[in-house]
């Protein structure tokens, strides 16, 4: 409510500055001062004077007349409302109009709409259209005749009339656009009488019926419901399967939902890899040529001496067999334990000396077999006597723990036959392999912890055992064909371990459980690995510790694998299930190729005896020649 | 012998329409026909066609006569022949007729203590020598009865040839040769012989040997890799090499008592694997070949004792004969068949053909001294088998079986030789058995 105005020169106070100019800030900072802010020539606004405290607490008792609480922030006194400022805070909480004198209910004063002008606004004359008849009607009506001539529209057409009965399922599956991805539902047949809330009588079932029903399995049934009658549709109750058959629709989509599967039009011939035949892969092993027969019991052995002519076959009747090669004629032989197996044979590589390691239980008998000439024999003697000396000295001079392995002479009796000397290793030896100069030869007795592996000397009659600690269950070990590598198979890994720095280069991991043997391949950078669990891997060392292919063709444990040493491409794997298989095992000479691997032939002869087929198997030096020995007490020869 | 070969003159038969031309050639000219060409049914066998023979040739006995075509017999009618090979009918068929031969007749077998490993026959005195897995040589006649036995190799006897009729030739697995002479009278019980001489320089088994009786020399094959050339001359023969000290006192009684030794004249060096079979050129003796496992056949020059010429196989070899007429070699392998070769440096191809049949390694050759297409093998699949070198296509034309009481027929052969006493052969049955040869050409 502001005062009336009245409009002399003085009157405008726009221009009246505010008195206090400290701004928009909380008037509490000035609390501590006497002042409450600056007029405008900078001259402090002083503090309006307050009263006593008593007359604070009157004043705060008897409220005056328009008493707000609120402080005047230009005069830093109390804020007070006037009567009439009361009066309209009053009004505008009422809803009325807040100005006085306002009268709401005024007659309307009409200026132009109730009374009619003698003179029109506008002089301008009337337009044509107002006289003309419409065109855009006439072109909605056009549109209506044609359809008519054209038949679209029917006039005064008579009213199609509903049949009274009509097939409700005529339409029951609403044909679909043809479209690749619609299915349309199979069609269930119309229902029967006996679906019916009223079926003639023949239809109810009896109390036998009824009984057989019920005790059926509900997925027995060949019916889903049993026929009731009800005297009237409306006595008929609500289904009471509803919810169940819901559920098993929803179940239905869910767990066999229709799908158009999307065949592929590719024949599966062409997915695999193009591989050459084997008859271009000729010469490889095919029939058995020769049958070593003489053994009682497992033959577990056997071995091909280098020049190829002789073959030493080794087996659970403790005896060291050497046969002519082609004949099948057994030349020598040799009983070396009572009741203890021969577990492996292997010649010496060299042919200038011919000399067998055999192994039966925890001998390795070093064995010149009478069959060579005196220069060779005189050789073999040679290289096994040249050490007894030297073991001689060594003895006397070292008091160092105990060697792994004794060396001593054999028996007057074995001694006759041709044993040069017994390398006792204490463990069951299990399995030999040569050093390729023929000086060292490492002895395996899986049973051994730590002292598992052995490498003896020949030269010196010396044994050591290379590792301190045992990594698991060694099974095997071999030598690089021409480097100082010593490859050592346990159970699950292949140890690679460099013999000239003496520490651990790479492991293997084929992924077998439980690994049989291994070969290498006589480029060294390739390996072949048989497990008891059926499977034939290939390891190419330069690509990395995973196997590079695994075979599983065998039906039972593989037994011993073998490259061909003598340069042709081939290998083969024994098993248990008595098949030798023969494979073509290709390595380039180009790194960026790798090996190519073809099977080739399964070679069946070898009867399976108490589980046991094919125990060891051998390739002849150069050709290509196998030679496997069986559980069945036979060696043979494949050709 | 009237309606069959009646129909091509006179074409009395209303089912033979089809008349061919063929001409008749043969290689024996006592059997030869016109070879102008005339006409036959075409729906002629090997029967037919044999009776036109005979009734040309206007012989008193019918003699059956095997027709070749392109390198095989003819098996069936001259038509379905052309039909299965796309021949036309229009052209002149040309017949190349032999004699055929009949099933060969087991005859005879000598029981063995072991395996025989070799068998030579000597024609003269018509005896058979026998080389056997307990180291002894035995000469026997044809009437099962053992005149002589060698003893004195330490080993198994491999191989043994007669050089003349009473000298002998054998190795073995001891490495050294024997000569023998079995020349007294057979006196009516066994009577022993020793060795004359004893020849050293192998320095293992001495697989096969093969002698040439006019200069007396012999040539060894060895399992060293190594072709022996011997003579059996022992003033000619070189004295033995020094053996370095021999290892053993026991083996050493044996030899010390044994024959005088002598060395080889050459050991011919070349074979990078164990050598299997040797041969003498029958028209040149300074011709030696040798056959080898490295899969080589070897011509050796012997007169200068150089290698001449090499030729490499597809497989390891096992055996080697000369088919003198033909200038060819037979060479068994052990891949189951026996290959054809040229042995002469003009010669292109190596293998000329292949006969196949042996389902095991062919191990012994021997040609017929009467038939120069005809030949003997054994193999270690327990036969022995007749080819005729004519027909490459065919196979074996006969094939013999091991005769005697439970035998499984996988017994291996391991020596032949065709002889004028038959066809003989010893192996793993221990036996030495004889079966006629086959009645023919």
């Amino acid at each position: 409510m502001y005062p009336e105005i009245d409009p002399v020169y003085d009157s405008d106070d726009t221009d009246v500055e505010e008195a206090n100019t400290i701004g928009n800030i909380p008037l509490e900072f000035y609390d501590e001062y006497p002042h409450i802010g600056y007029d405008i020539n900078g001259k402090k606004l002083m503090r309006p004077a307050k009263g006593a405290a008593l007359d604070a607490l009157l004043d705060s008792i008897e409220v005056p007349k328009g008493w707000t609480g609120m402080t005047d922030r230009n005069t830093g006194g109390d804020l007070m409302l006037t009567q009439e400022e009361l009066e309209m805070v009053r009004k505008i909480q009422m809803g009325e109009v807040p100005v006085d004198g306002y009268d709401p209910y005024a007659p309307m004063v009409e200026y132009f709409t109730s009374k009619t002008e003698v003179m029109p606004l506008s002089a301008a004359p009337e337009p044509k259209r107002r006289f003309i008849p419409s065109k855009h009607e006439a072109k909605r009506v056009m549109k209506i005749v044609k359809a008519i001539r054209e038949g679209r529209i029917v006039p005064n057409k008579p009213k199609e009339e509903e049949p009274q009965f009509y097939d409700i399922w005529a339409d029951d599956a609403p044909s679909r656009p043809d479209h690749i991805m619609n299915i349309p539902a199979p069609k269930l047949p119309p229902p029967t009488h006996d679906e019916s809330y009223n079926p003639p009588a023949e239809y109810l079932p009896t109390k036998d019926e009824k009984k057989a029903w019920e005790e059926l399995d509900p997925e027995d049934r060949d019916k889903d419901y049993l026929p009731r009658k009800y005297s009237a549709l409306r006595l008929v109750p609500g289904y009471d399967g509803f919810v169940r058959e819901r559920f098993e629709r929803c179940l239905d989509l869910y767990l066999a939902p229709r799908v158009r599967r999307n065949k592929l039009n590719i024949d599966p011939e062409s997915l695999l890899p193009k591989l050459p035949s084997p008859q271009e892969l000729k010469p490889f092993p095919t029939t058995t040529a020769t049958i070593y027969r003489g053994h009682e019991g497992k033959v577990r052995t056997l071995g091909i001496d280098p020049s190829g002519v002789w073959l030493a076959t080794g087996g659970d009747d403790g005896t060291v067999r050497i046969w002519e090669v082609l004949t099948g004629r057994e030349v020598w032989k040799v009983k070396l334990g009572e009741d203890e197996s021969v577990n492996t044979v292997k010649w010496r590589p060299g042919r200038e000396a011919g000399i067998l390691a055999a192994a039966a239980g925890d001998d390795v008998y070093l064995i010149m077999p009478p069959i060579f000439d005196h220069e060779t024999e005189a050789a073999g003697k040679e290289v096994l006597s040249v050490g007894w000396g030297y073991a001689e000295v060594v003895k006397k001079n070292s008091l160092k723990k105990e060697p792994p392995a004794k060396w001593s002479k054999p028996s007057d009796k074995l001694a006759e036959v041709g044993v040069a000397a017994i390398v006792t290793v204490r463990i069951s030896v299990k399995h030999i392999s040569w050093h390729r100069r023929g000086d060292y030869f490492a002895t395996v007795s899986p049973e051994g912890q730590n002292r598992a592996v052995a490498i003896h000397q020949l030269s010196k009659h010396q044994s050591q055992s290379p590792f301190r600690k045992s990594k698991g269950i060694v099974q095997r070990v071999e030598f690089h064909p021409f480097r100082p590598i010593l490859f050592v198979a346990t159970q699950r890994y292949i140890r690679v371990y460099d013999l000239a720095k003496q520490e651990l280069t790479k492991t293997l991991q084929p992924g077998s459980r439980w690994i049989s043997s291994f070969d290498v391949h006589s480029g060294g950078d390739n390996l072949i690995v048989g497990s008891y669990d059926k499977r034939l891997l290939w390891h190419d060392l330069d690509l990395s510790t995973k196997p590079y292919r695994t075979l599983r063709y065998h039906q039972k444990a593989i037994r011993s694998v073998k490259y061909h040493q003598g340069g042709l491409p081939l290998f083969c794997s024994a098993s248990d299930d008595g098949t030798v298989q023969v494979f073509h095992g290709k390595v380039f000479g180009d790194l960026m190729e790798n090996a190519l691997i073809v099977p080739l032939k399964v070679l069946r002869g070898h009867v399976v005896k108490q589980a046991l087929g094919v125990l060891d198997v051998e390739w002849h030096p150069r050709e290509c020649w196998l030679f496997s020995a069986g559980a069945d007490g036979t060696a043979r020869l494949w050709n | 012998m009237t309606s069959a070969e009646d129909s091509p003159m006179g074409g009395t038969d209303p089912q033979s329409t089809h008349q061919i031309q063929v001409k008749f050639t043969t290689r024996h000219p006592e059997i030869a026909v016109p070879t102008a060409p005339i006409l036959v049914p075409a729906n002629l066998k090997r029967y037919g066609l044999s009776q036109i023979i005979n009734h040309l040739l206007d012989t008193s006995t019918a003699t059956p006569f095997e027709f070749l075509i392109n390198g095989s017999f003819l098996r069936t009618s001259i038509e379905k022949y052309l039909s299965d090979n796309g021949l036309s009918s229009e052209s002149v068929l040309t017949l190349e007729y032999v004699r055929a031969i009949l099933p060969p007749k087991f005859q005879a077998a000598f029981q063995h203590d072991d395996w025989v490993s070799s068998v030579s026959v000597e024609g003269e005195n018509r005896r058979i020598l026998s080389g056997s897995y307990d180291g002894i040589v035995r000469v026997w006649n044809e009437s099962a009865q053992c005149l002589y036995t060698g003893v004195g190799h330490t080993d198994a006897v491999k191989t043994t040839k007669w050089m003349s009729a009473t000298k002998i030739v054998s190795a073995g697995m001891d490495r050294g040769l024997r000569i023998w002479e079995v020349d007294g009278e057979y006196i009516g019980e066994i009577s022993e012989v020793s060795a004359l001489a004893e020849f050293v320089g192998h320095r293992s088994t001495v697989e096969k040997i093969s002698v040439d009786s006019s200069s007396g020399r012999v040539l060894s094959a060895g399992m060293d890799s190594l072709v022996g050339l011997w003579t059996t001359n022992i003033s000619e023969a070189p004295k033995a090499p020094k053996e370095a000290p021999v290892p053993k006192a026991k083996r050493r009684k044996e030899s010390s008592a044994g024959p005088p030794r002598y060395g080889s004249l050459r050991m011919l060096e070349g074979h990078t694997s164990p050598v299997s079979g040797v041969a003498f050129d029958p028209k040149d003796s300074t011709v030696g070949y040798s056959v080898s496992w490295d899969h080589t056949i070897r011509t050796w020059d012997l007169a200068t004792c150089s290698l001449a010429d090499s030729r490499t196989t597809q497989h390891p070899l096992l055996s080697v004969c000369v088919l003198p007429t033909l200038s060819l070699l037979a060479c068994g392998s052990s891949a189951r068949h026996i290959t054809l070769h040229d042995p002469r440096v003009s010669a292109s191809t190596v293998t000329t053909s292949t006969l196949r049949g042996h389902t095991n390694a062919v191990v012994a050759l021997s040609p017929n001294k009467n038939s120069e297409w005809q030949m003997v093998s054994a193999s270690h699949d327990g036969t022995l088998r007749i080819w005729d070198v004519r027909a490459t296509e065919s196979g074996s034309i006969w094939t013999i079986k091991r005769e005697g009481e439970g035998l499984s027929g996988k017994e291996k052969v391991f020596d032949v030789e065709w002889s004028s006493l038959g066809i003989v052969s010893g192996g793993e049955d221990k036996r030495v058995q004889i079966d006629e040869s086959p009645k023919g050409e």
